[in-house]
């Protein structure tokens, strides 16, 4: 047995560690090896990315502009959307959506701003304005 | 303090490879497609009316725990299984089956995993990993995915083992109490395979099994003319995700279902089943040749390399293809 602590990834670029994958070769055989990722998973991978990345400026510039409420920038930072966020919170779907206008959000208690604040691990100061 | 024995030994697919090494543990041992192929893990379907990570659902498993739950009922395996309301509870009762000597799995969220690869940190609750011994709040991991052992501490492990959202784990915890000695595995791969098979071409229901693939070619054949390029490349994207992504062991565990039949074969002396096996190992390769494809397609965002009619022929031939192979081992007694 191999003592190891916590791996670290100091790089962000992707497939940085080793997985282990089955196949099956030409002798009619099926093969275990253990590998890193191939570029046709690093390419899907980074798609997945490249999305979430879009979605959270996209958000952060609807958001300066005063278009949607904060909600929607700590959503999209979370890599949620509005029913996973519901489920979070302890929230109606409904209501998640209601309250991505700015005018509703202003007028939110304390009660509602602490679930938002504590779904995503924030404080509600830092949910009011976004960084 | 308590640091059990534990041998960790790295698995293409989370809760078989869980499976198997708490089972070593208690000296029963089973290869990982064993493991796999006897808690009828494999399976299709596509969800599209279920938005995941903001495109439809395609799934090449069947629901969470199903496959340890399946495979310790059908060996005969005694086992206890916890769900908690109250966090403090669940790490308790952790401690103390800890303390007895029983390692133990957990079904946990990935968005909070520290030793976790960055890559793969999005919202799935629905990871397995085993723990093994604690030592002053910090806990000793095996992770089946990962190369080496690894630790966490008391917060980061209760945060995940609450993680929220679809399929939260609710803290869920189970682990193998008695294992009798002299375990006959013939009945238990037959059922295996029998479940398998209804649940591949035995649902009458479009998005589910062979006629699931059938579903996601019509569909894929859509895409580009119904969501713009950009888009269809996305949730083409999504389904590559779910095929080869973290914990399938590749083409969406269809080689590791071959290898299983392979083993399956000798072990029951039936050589129509390593015929099978090989087909089985056609097909994946299949699949692979799809995702290799397919990617081609994410990686430029305008003109496709490969339209999504090709693509959606080689999912049609796929599916003729399982569904043969499941017809004939629905037969099997």
């Amino acid at each position: 047995m191999e003592e190891n602590p916590n791996p670290v990834y100091k790089d962000k670029a992707y497939g940085q560690y080793r997985e282990l994958s089955y196949s099956y070769g030409d002798a009619g055989q099926f093969e275990k090896t253990v590998g890193f990722h191939g570029e046709a998973d690093r390419v899907i991978l980074q798609q997945a990315w490249d999305l979430f990345k879009e979605r959270i400026e996209d958000a952060r510039q609807r958001v300066l502009s005063g278009k949607v409420s904060p909600v929607v920038f700590y959503m999209e930072k979370n890599l949620l959307d509005p029913l996973n966020l519901s489920m979070m919170a302890g929230i109606s779907v409904w209501r998640v959506k209601w309250h991505f206008k700015p005018g509703v959000f202003k007028r939110l208690s304390e009660k509602t701003l602490k679930k938002y604040a504590d779904a995503f691990n924030i404080t509600i100061e830092q949910l009011k304005k976004i960084e | 303090m308590v640091k059990l024995e534990f041998e960790h030994r790295q698995a293409g697919h989370c809760e078989s490879g869980v499976t198997r090494n708490l089972l070593n543990y208690h000296h029963f041992s089973i290869s990982e497609p064993m493991a796999f192929g006897i808690g009828a893990g494999l399976f299709f379907s596509y969800l599209p009316f279920l938005k995941m990570q903001h495109a439809p659902t395609t799934s090449f498993r069947v629901w969470p725990g199903q496959v340890f739950d399946r495979a310790t009922k059908e060996l005969g395996v005694k086992t206890a299984i916890h769900t908690f309301r109250n966090p403090k509870d669940s790490m308790d009762k952790l401690n103390e089956v800890l303390e007895q000597g029983y390692p133990v799995g957990l079904q946990v969220g990935t968005f909070h995993l520290p030793f976790f690869p960055p890559e793969y940190r999005m919202h799935y609750n629905m990871h397995n990993m085993i723990v093994y011994g604690h030592d002053n709040g910090n806990y000793f991991i095996s992770d089946t995915l990962m190369e080496n052992l690894v630790e966490i501490n008391y917060e980061d492990l209760m945060r995940v083992r609450y993680a929220k959202g679809a399929f939260a784990p609710q803290g869920r915890m189970y682990y193998p109490t008695h294992v009798p000695t002299g375990i006959d595995i013939k009945p238990a791969i037959i059922k295996g395979i029998r479940k398998t098979a209804n649940n591949m071409v035995g649902i009458p229901f479009p998005l589910v099994g062979a006629k699931g693939i059938r579903y996601l070619a019509g569909r894929m054949r859509k895409w580009e003319k119904k969501l713009g390029p950009a888009k269809a490349s996305y949730y083409l994207g999504q389904v590559l995700r779910m095929e080869e992504e973290v914990g399938t062991a590749g083409a969406g565990f269809r080689f590791i279902y071959g290898a299983f039949l392979e083993e399956a074969s000798t072990v029951l002396n039936r050589p129509w089943l390593k015929e099978l096996s090989i087909e089985m190992g056609e097909n994946a390769n299949k699949w692979r040749e799809f995702s290799y494809l397919g990617s081609r397609n994410c990686k430029k965002r305008g003109k496709p390399d490969q339209s999504y009619d090709f693509l959606a022929d080689i999912l049609l031939e796929v599916a003729d293809r399982e569904e043969k192979i499941f017809k004939k081992l629905a037969t099997i007694k």
